[in-house]
Parts: structure tokens; sequence; C-alpha cells
């Protein structure tokens, strides 16, 4: 009889996930069942990252343009953008961070490192210098007038190289090792309740 | 020209970026490292004719004049380290591929190619740095892409080894940073040629404090005595393909920064005694530590620490002659030792262990393997006909011809450690090679006997090659001498080189 009572109050709290308090919300405000990375789930948190994402992602890319002559570029984008993965791995966990994924980081990886080492070597074949800008002004109908240079798309690499890198972490060092760790408590709850039922 | 300097590093990061997305085919991936590592020995190769009267190569990043642009220089010395290192680069991935089309390793392929391909590109663009920062860039490039792939295969041991090579690697990283911080303090430019130029006019005792820390800097890298005792606990128990380029490159690359910043930066009277000492200090201390070692990996990696010293030395005399035996060791050195540790690994993979305890009598069971020990030990401990020989005896008629005790207190020492590298050989020879084989040796033999696959064949060519290479090198030693001449002379003098960056710009 108390053995039943047991289990019963054990298994919605059980180890694999935290418990669920009066923050929890009711409706669902992001893209996969949430199981988030630390703590239980929280109202305030999910709310404010289904808002924030978007807007960071924008803000990273104006980071990404306006680079070349006011504070930003690649490097500062492409940080900017991985944070706005890393809340959604934070408020959701890592099946969110999986949903959230466009590509695998490696591909985003080897896709910058491509984009950019491409945009540097490229004016050598003309037998310029090594990272060598070319320009090319035009006058669009709303934005007036606009110029191109290829910097732009080397520091778009290396924004790439760095949500890469970032969410290669990420992936590693915390999803996997959430994956490991809820393997090794539910092989150590098997292995209880074995133990519990053998005896009796 | 800018595309010849350009092509040794930036083709290698292109061909990462082509291997990480082929990651799913492991054919494809090898073919990308093997042409691309083909292509960087073909650039290494013309850069080598270019420079070989003197001339010093430069390309300007950015098309900005020198101070201000990225600077790319190739000098004599550069190029023909290039050349060797890319050589050396490509057989040992030769030899990795074989160890993987033979299912031998444990290593996961998918990610090792991109690693080494990172790996290459960070030591050439160290060598061809033209600016400190740049240095540096290229440094971590190379350090970042070692700290991934000695972990490759993890075992407790490994882990272990990693995390002393982590530690030690980032605190003189650190190091190198402050001194980067402080030179800019002092001459506003991170430009070498530049720095050259403006650390002229600061005072003497701020140029030897900067000096000392860059010794400290790159000697830490470069495992010199008292800053070595990370490397015989961390090299050898990597994946023989790893440790065998981290023992022929890396460290290298440390000695020619040393060799850089100490001609080029700083003016040679300083601290020459104190390169000296630290010499006579890495020799002797290396080589017996080696004398005491049970398993041939340490030993080796002792002994790399022991000729480090040679190195060392020929700075520190300061005169063309000593630099010009700086270089031939350094090409010898590099390439004997990458055999060497590939025919550890051909032990390892035949018995299982490379301890000396439970090996012995492997001429019986395998003649070739024993023959491909024999000749790049010996030319090693530098006996006549091989290109150790060569490289020691134009360091010791520098060191006599430079004169003054301390010059023949560096020669006594490096004789000295010249004998006992034969005797730890000889010890490896004596208890590994011959006698009677043990049982479970004799049964390595017997399974080696029934398991002929073409994997197996390219390994034991690729070691074969890098054997030939050291011989060829003995055979070649007159152009080599000639080439290491006008590399020393540049090195000297260093007119040609800030020529070269500053003088066309303005």
């Amino acid at each position: 009889m108390s053995e039943v009572s047991d289990e019963g109050t054990a298994a919605p709290g059980g180890a694999g996930t935290p418990p669920e308090g009066w923050e929890a919300p009711r409706e669902r405000w992001l893209s996969t069942v949430v199981s988030p990375a630390f703590g239980p789930r929280s109202v305030l948190l999910e709310v404010a990252v289904r808002l924030l994402v978007p807007s960071v992602l924008v803000f990273s890319v104006f980071l990404l343009v306006a680079g070349h002559d006011r504070p930003g570029g690649g490097f500062a984008g492409g940080l900017v953008a991985s944070m706005a993965f890393v809340l959604r791995y934070i408020a959701g966990g890592r099946h969110e961070l999986a949903a959230g994924m466009p590509l695998k980081p490696n591909t985003l990886l080897a896709g910058g490192l491509l984009l950019s080492g491409v945009t540097a070597g490229f004016p050598l074949i003309s037998g310029g210098d090594l990272l060598e800008v070319i320009k090319h002004s035009a006058e669009l109908p709303v934005f007036g007038k606009v110029t191109f240079a290829s910097y732009l798309a080397f520091e778009a690499g290396v924004f790439l190289i760095v949500v890469g890198l970032v969410l290669s972490v990420v992936a590693a060092l915390g999803a996997r090792m959430e994956a490991e760790e809820e393997e090794v408590r539910a092989g150590r709850r098997r292995r209880r309740a074995r133990n519990k039922g053998g005896p009796r | 020209m800018s595309t010849l300097l350009a092509i040794p590093f930036l083709v290698p990061v292109l061909g990462a970026a082509a291997a990480l997305l082929l990651r799913s085919y492991r054919r494809g991936q090898q073919a990308v490292a093997v042409v691309t590592l083909a292509l960087v020995v073909l650039a290494a190769a013309a850069l080598v004719r270019r420079t070989a009267d003197g001339t010093v190569l430069t390309s300007q990043g950015g098309g900005w004049p020198a101070p201000l642009g990225i600077t790319i220089a190739a000098d004599p010395l550069t190029a023909l380290l290039l050349l060797v290192s890319s050589v050396v680069l490509l057989v040992v991935l030769l030899y990795a591929i074989g160890q993987d089309t033979a299912g031998l390793s444990r290593a996961t392929p998918a990610v090792f190619h991109p690693i080494y391909l990172v790996l290459t590109a960070g030591v050439c663009l160290s060598f061809l740095a033209g600016d400190l920062f740049n240095l540096f860039v290229g440094f971590e490039i190379m350090l970042t892409a070692s700290y991934a792939l000695i972990t490759q295969a993890p075992t407790r041991a490994r882990v272990r080894a990693s995390m002393i090579y982590t530690v030690v690697s980032l605190t003189s990283s650190i190091l190198f940073l402050t001194g980067i911080a402080l030179v800019y303090g002092v001459t506003g430019t991170v430009n070498l040629a530049d720095i050259a130029v403006r650390l002229g006019g600061a005072p003497d005792a701020l140029r030897t404090v900067l000096a000392l820390l860059f010794l400290v800097v790159f000697g830490i890298k470069a495992a010199i005595v008292p800053m070595h005792f990370w490397l015989p606990d961390s090299y050898p128990v990597a994946l023989t393909r790893i440790s065998a380029i981290f023992a022929a490159l890396l460290t290298k690359v440390a000695v020619y920064a040393v060799i850089r910043t100490q001609t080029l930066l700083f003016a040679r009277d300083d601290i020459a005694p104190v390169i000296m000492w630290l010499a006579i200090a890495t020799m002797i201390v290396g080589i017996l530590g080696a004398l005491v070692q049970d398993d041939v990996n340490r030993i080796m990696s002792f002994a790399l620490v022991s000729h480090i010293g040679f190195m060392l030395f020929g700075l520190a005399l300061g005169s063309v002659a000593g630099l010009a035996g700086v270089i031939v060791y350094l090409v010898h050195h590099i390439v004997v030792q990458a055999a060497l540790f590939l025919v550890n690994g051909l032990i390892r993979q035949y018995v299982g262990h490379t301890s000396l305890r439970a090996l012995r009598g492997l001429t019986a069971i395998s003649p070739v393997l024993a023959l491909l020990f024999f000749l790049p030990a010996m030319s090693l401990a530098g006996l006549p006909p091989m290109s150790g020989f060569v490289a020691k005896v134009a360091l010791f008629q520098a060191g006599a011809q430079a004169g003054g005790w301390l010059a023949w207190t560096g020669v006594a020492a490096g004789v000295a450690t010249s004998l006992l590298t034969l005797m730890a050989i000889f010890r490896v020879w004596v208890r590994a090679f011959w006698g009677v084989p043990l049982p479970d040796v004799v049964e390595a033999g017997e399974r080696l006997q029934g398991r002929r696959s073409g994997g197996a064949l390219l390994m034991a060519g690729a070691t074969g090659a890098m054997v030939a290479l050291g011989l060829a090198l003995a055979a070649a030693s007159g152009p080599l001498t000639a080439l290491a001449f006008t590399a020393a002379e540049d090195l000297i003098s260093g007119q040609a080189y800030l020529q070269a960056v500053l003088g066309g710009a303005s």
C-alpha cells in the first residue's frame, strides 16, 4: 500500500522534469513542447522570449550592415543573433533549440568560412591584394544613394561563423549533456524501480 | 605574387570548409584534404624558388600601405619552412588516410580532416605573418586546432594530458597578448618591420625586458627548459598522426617565432648569454630525461626537448654561420622527428604499445620496421652520412668560429648531448629490436603476416617516404646549406626585410 502512494507522489515531480508551479503558462508561447534547460517553466520568460527573439534578430542584421563606419560588424552581429537562439534554449530547452536552428551548426560554420574566404581571396584573381574592397554605388528608389561593398559579404561570413560556433557550443555543452543526463536519470529510475520490486 | 603568398593559408581555410560540408563522405574529405595540401606544397615550392636569392616578397592586405595594412611577408627562411612543413603535413595526412582505410583508428575522420586543415592554415599564417598581431592570430588558429586534435579518440589519459597542454598554452597566449600590448604602448605599431625601426629609439632596459618577455612566451610553446614540463606529458599520449605533427611542427613554429623576434626586433647582444645558458640547460636536461624513460614515445619526446637546445645555441651565437646552422637543423629536425613518431605509431599498431619493458626482438618479426627506425634515429643522433650530422657540424663550426668560453661550453654541451642521444637510441635498439622475440611480440608478428591491406601498406609507405625525405635532405645538403646561408644573411642584416615591407610603401 505504502509502495503505491510513494510512486504516486514521485511521478509528476519526477527527477526528469522540474515541478510546475503557479508560474507555468497555460497557453503555448514557443514552438515546441517546452521543457526548459534550467528550473521550472515561467510564463514571464516564455512571453519575453517570444517577443524578443524577432527583434533581437533584426537588431543583429542592423549591426551587421551598420558595421562599416559605426560600431558593429559581423562579429558583434553574430554574437547578438546567437543570443536569440540561446534565449530560446534557456526558455524552451533543447527541443526548442533544435526547432529554431535553420541549419546544422557545422553547415553554418562551413558556409561562413567559404563566404569569408572567397570574398577575401576574390581580388587576387584580378591581380589585386588580399581583402581588397570592391565598391559599387547605386541610386535606389526608396533608399536613395546606397553603396555596396565587398566587405559586407566578408562580414556576413564572419556573422555565420560566429552563429555557427556559438550554436555548436550550446548544442555540445548544453543540449547534448542535457540529453545524456536525462538518459542517465531514466536508467537510474528504472534500476531503482527494479530493486524496489525485487525483494518483495 | 600576392596570390602565391595567400595560397598557403587561404586554401586550407577553404578546404576546411569544404571538408566540413562533406562530412558524411569520407572519400570526398580525404580527396579535398590531399588536394589542398598538394596545392600548398606547390605554392611553397614556388616561393622557395622566388626567394632563393634572398629577395623578400610582401603583400599588403586590403591594399593599404605597410604600417596600416595587414602585412604578409616571405623571406627565404619562411619559404623554406613552409615547404618542409607542408610536405610533412601531406605525408602524415597520407599515413592517417591509410590508417582510416585499414580501419585501425578510433578517431572520427569526419572531424579530423577539417581541423587538420585549420591547423595547416594556422601554421602557414604564423610563418607568413608580417605583423605581431597576425603572428598571434596564426598561433591561436594553430593552437585552437591542436586543442581539438589532442583529444581525438578521448581516453582518461588523453583528457588529462590535454588539460595540461591547454592550460599551459593559454597561459603563454595571455603573456603573448600582454607583450603585444606593451610593444604597442612603446612603439605605437604592431607591424614587425615598423617595430624594428621604432624600437631602436627605445631605452635599453625596456628593450631587454620586452625581449625577455617574448623569449618566455615562445619559450613555453617551444618547450625550452625550465618551461618544457608539459611536452613529454602531453605529446606521447595523443594519436600517432597527431603527435607526429605536433612534435614535428608546433614547437618549430615557436622556434621560428623566437628567431624572427630576436633577430628582427631586438638587438642581439642584449640577451644572447641568457639564450646560450637556456640552450645548454635545454640540451642537457632534455637528454637526461630521455635516458631514464621506459616508453619509446616518451624517449622521443624528451629527445625533442633536448634538440630544441641546438637551435637556441645557434641563435645565441648571433652570427650568419650560427643562424644558417639553425635553419639547416630546423629543416632536418622537422623531417626526422615526424619520421620517428610515425615509426613509433607503426610499432604501437603492430604490437599494441611502445613500452620498452614488454618489447623484444622486433627485428626478427619485421626487418623493414627496424630499418625505418634505425635510419632517422641515427640521423637524430648525428652520425656522419645523415642530415643530422650536416646540421650539427654546421652549428659546431659556427660555435668554434665565435670563440669565447661560453660558445665553447655550448659546443661541449652539444657534443655531450649528441653522445647521450646515441646512448638513448641504443637503449631502445638493444631492448626493443634485438634479442629473442617475446611471445606476444611473435604473436603480433603472426597477426601481421595474416593481415595485409592497402591501408596498412599506405601507412608503411608514408612512413617510408618520410624516412626517405630525411635521406634526401642529407643528399641535398649542399644546396640546402647555401639556401640557409642566404636566409641567415637576410635575418642578420634585416635590411632586405625592412626595405621590402616599408620601402615599397613610401
